[in-house]
């Protein structure tokens, strides 16, 4: 393979194993947040050990999604300077802001909340878990007016060879980008949900304690997960709606024959001169498929699940109900990552919507360089992804009990060593 | 403009290598400061809170190099392509075994975790020695690059100094001689600082920053926004300036 492709599969692999995390840990931050909220103005056992138990998981969750975003934010600049080159005037501007208006506040605040917790006042520390989330969010943005503008840019002219930007308005605003923030943030509750309602299923399926425990938040996940659901639909449809004047192809990926797909090539050599503006299809497609199908049975489970989840007899009683929220928990993750290469393979070959192609992006950097740094990424990213589901697994079936997050100082064993005598 | 946005890059370089640099420092001496799985446990608790903090301010300085420096970026990156990958890889590296040590309260799995947050620190040291003595030198130096590794080992072992109590604070301060060990942090903390300014006042800033434009809008917003982020991190330092006398989550 050449430097292209193995940087392609290199940024497809990273920016994929921390889209599966932030799918995650984006919705039970905001899960997490409502928990506490709950616990601090009326608290009761239980509403404490939600906010503990789940927001444990959160945080384990959590730190595989930094050290992979770490990984993501320098491969711009590592694999792909011709873009930063090209576009970096618009594009970059907004990675920064991401890294300054919300991650750093975001680290700091989450250092805060996970370290914090018999030391800072409940208010204070309610406070800083909502900071978390919101910043959270505000990431997600930041990340997605840059995504936004590489999918359909807007607000730019082009000056010799690189852009300038024009209309910071249009580029805030763009309908790519705000339209894909909700889709990204509800289908991370959608994850979410169905972490809680899968997770709660195992331990009333394995009749474990804490029965009243996972009843509730059972219930939380499934009327969490389904009203996501529905939006995730919405704003997923209206994506796809606009795509036939912005990216006329990719829609014709999904059900279009060959001659189709033909003449919309014909139309896109029309608008940017002669070329092959077909994507890889079969990857496209797939994605495309596999993402709706995925969808259609969360879909039809959720709203099921709604409806039994009104009876807490039914909560408690009903297994093969159980057996089949458990064997679900993996499902929002593979419509999250199928959707993801639908959008991103679907708008090759360009890596700024008909401004710059891909293959003419790619850092000068040898093959050899890249293939190695490919494996060794590969090879930490995997273990990383095999071990974090290993350890919340783990941490998930020894339920609320076993939970080390928040646990007040003096339960800490060993005891403190002596002090020493000067 | 460009100054501006110049003074945000070094001001962040400079956070991150100081405080960012005394975890990395740390990691690389945890078998030496700490003997037991215990011991280690508190020597990590001595970062545990903040280094999650103080690893941010990386990105932040990789955040205003994309945003108001996008060429050098790109050229940075690329030109030091591997030396930025074992970097990476160690970060990742010692950044999981920071996170997944506590969870499994095994011996074996304790000494995997400890010795990927050792490796890890070293190879991203290492790395940051290979970086820095192509940019002052032009090509990779391996006597100055162990030399950086090394002052990021003795700036951890004085922060470790601050930071730990009992046995374990007098082994972290034998190197401190004379000196108190607030100040022989705070001279540790300088030479970074100078290593950092030497290094940027090697970079060709003013020359690739990005357009007027762009500029106009960042860096107005980056600079009214940096006072905040101080305060929050000031917030975080207070709540957690005690020395480590127990275990804490991690």
């Amino acid at each position: 393979m050449e430097t292209l492709d193995l940087a392609r599969l290199q940024f497809a692999l990273t920016a994929g194993a921390h889209f599966l995390f932030v799918a995650l840990t984006l919705g039970l931050a905001t899960v997490v947040a409502v928990l506490q909220t709950r616990a601090t103005f009326s608290p009761t056992p239980t509403r404490t050990r939600m906010t503990r138990f789940w927001g444990q998981l959160y945080v384990t969750n959590y730190a595989m999604g930094i050290v992979t975003g770490l990984v993501m934010e320098f491969q711009f600049g590592l694999s792909w300077s011709g873009l930063t080159h090209f576009a970096g005037n618009v594009f970059g501007a907004s990675l920064a802001m991401e890294t300054l208006v919300a991650f750093f506040i975001e680290s700091t605040f989450l250092g805060l909340w996970i370290f914090g917790w018999d030391r800072l006042n409940r208010w204070a520390h309610l406070a800083a878990i909502w900071v978390v989330t919101l910043t959270a969010y505000a990431s997600a943005y930041w990340i997605l007016v840059s995504n936004g503008f590489l999918q359909n840019p807007v607000g730019y002219e082009v000056v010799g060879d690189s852009l300038r930007l024009t209309d910071v308005g249009a580029v805030l605003g763009n309908p790519n980008t705000i339209m894909a923030f909700w889709h990204v943030l509800t289908g991370a509750l959608v994850t979410a949900g169905f972490f809680l309602a899968g997770v709660s299923a195992y331990h009333l399926l394995r009749r474990t304690r804490d029965t009243e425990f996972f009843t509730g938040s059972l219930r939380i996940g499934v009327f969490t997960g389904a009203p996501a659901l529905l939006a995730s639909a919405i704003t997923g449809g209206i994506q796809l709606g606009e795509l036939a004047t912005t990216q006329p192809m990719k829609p014709k990926l999904l059900g279009g024959n060959t001659g189709q797909l033909a003449q919309v090539n014909a139309e896109l050599v029309e608008r940017f001169g002669p070329g092959d503006y077909l994507p890889p299809a079969d990857w496209a497609r797939a994605g495309g498929l596999v993402m709706l199908i995925t969808f259609g049975i969360l879909f039809n489970l959720g709203w099921f699940s709604v409806l039994m989840a009104f009876s807490k007899r039914v909560v408690r009683r009903f297994r093969l109900w159980h057996l089949t929220l458990v064997l679900a928990i993996p499902l929002p993750f593979i419509a999250m990552i199928s959707g993801w290469i639908y959008r991103e393979v679907g708008r090759q070959p360009w890596v700024v919507y008909g401004l710059l192609r891909t293959s003419d992006a790619v850092s000068p950097v040898s093959a050899g360089e890249m293939r190695a740094s490919l494996i060794a990424f590969t090879v930490l990213f995997g273990l990383l992804i095999v071990i974090n589901t290993i350890l919340l697994a783990r941490q998930a079936k020894r339920g609320p009990d076993a939970v080390a997050l928040g646990r007040p100082a003096a339960e800490y064993h060993p005891a403190p060593l002596p002090t020493a005598t000067y | 403009m460009e100054l501006v946005a110049a003074g945000l890059l070094a001001f962040f370089a400079i956070g991150y290598f100081v405080l960012g640099g005394a975890d990395i420092g740390l990691g690389m001496l945890l078998p030496f400061l700490g003997r037991t799985p215990a011991e280690r446990r508190l020597v990590i608790t001595g970062i545990a809170p903040v280094f999650l903090g103080n690893e941010v301010w990386l990105v932040a300085t990789a955040g205003v190099l994309v945003g108001a420096f996008p060429d050098l970026e790109g050229k940075l990156l690329t030109d030091q392509f591997p030396a930025v990958v074992a970097l990476l890889l160690g970060w990742v590296a010692r950044d999981a075994g920071l996170w997944m040590r506590h969870q499994i309260e095994r011996r074996t799995w304790q000494g995997l975790c400890d010795t990927a947050i050792t490796l890890g620190s070293w190879t991203a040291a290492l790395a940051w020695g290979w970086v820095f003595s192509s940019l002052l030198v032009g090509t990779a130096n391996p006597i100055i690059g162990v030399a950086i590794a090394l002052l990021f080992a003795v700036h951890g072992l004085a922060f470790a100094a601050l930071r730990l109590s009992g046995p374990l604070r007098e082994r972290a301060a034998w190197l401190s001689g004379p000196l108190t060990e607030f100040r022989a942090f705070l001279l540790t903390a300088a030479v970074m600082t100078l290593l950092c300014l030497a290094i940027g006042f090697r970079l060709p800033l003013v020359d690739s920053a990005a357009d007027p434009a762009t500029l106009r809008l960042l860096v107005p917003v980056l600079t009214v926004i940096t006072p905040v982020l101080v305060l929050a991190q000031v917030w975080l330092w207070r709540l957690f300036r005690h020395r480590v006398e127990r275990p804490m989550y991690l």
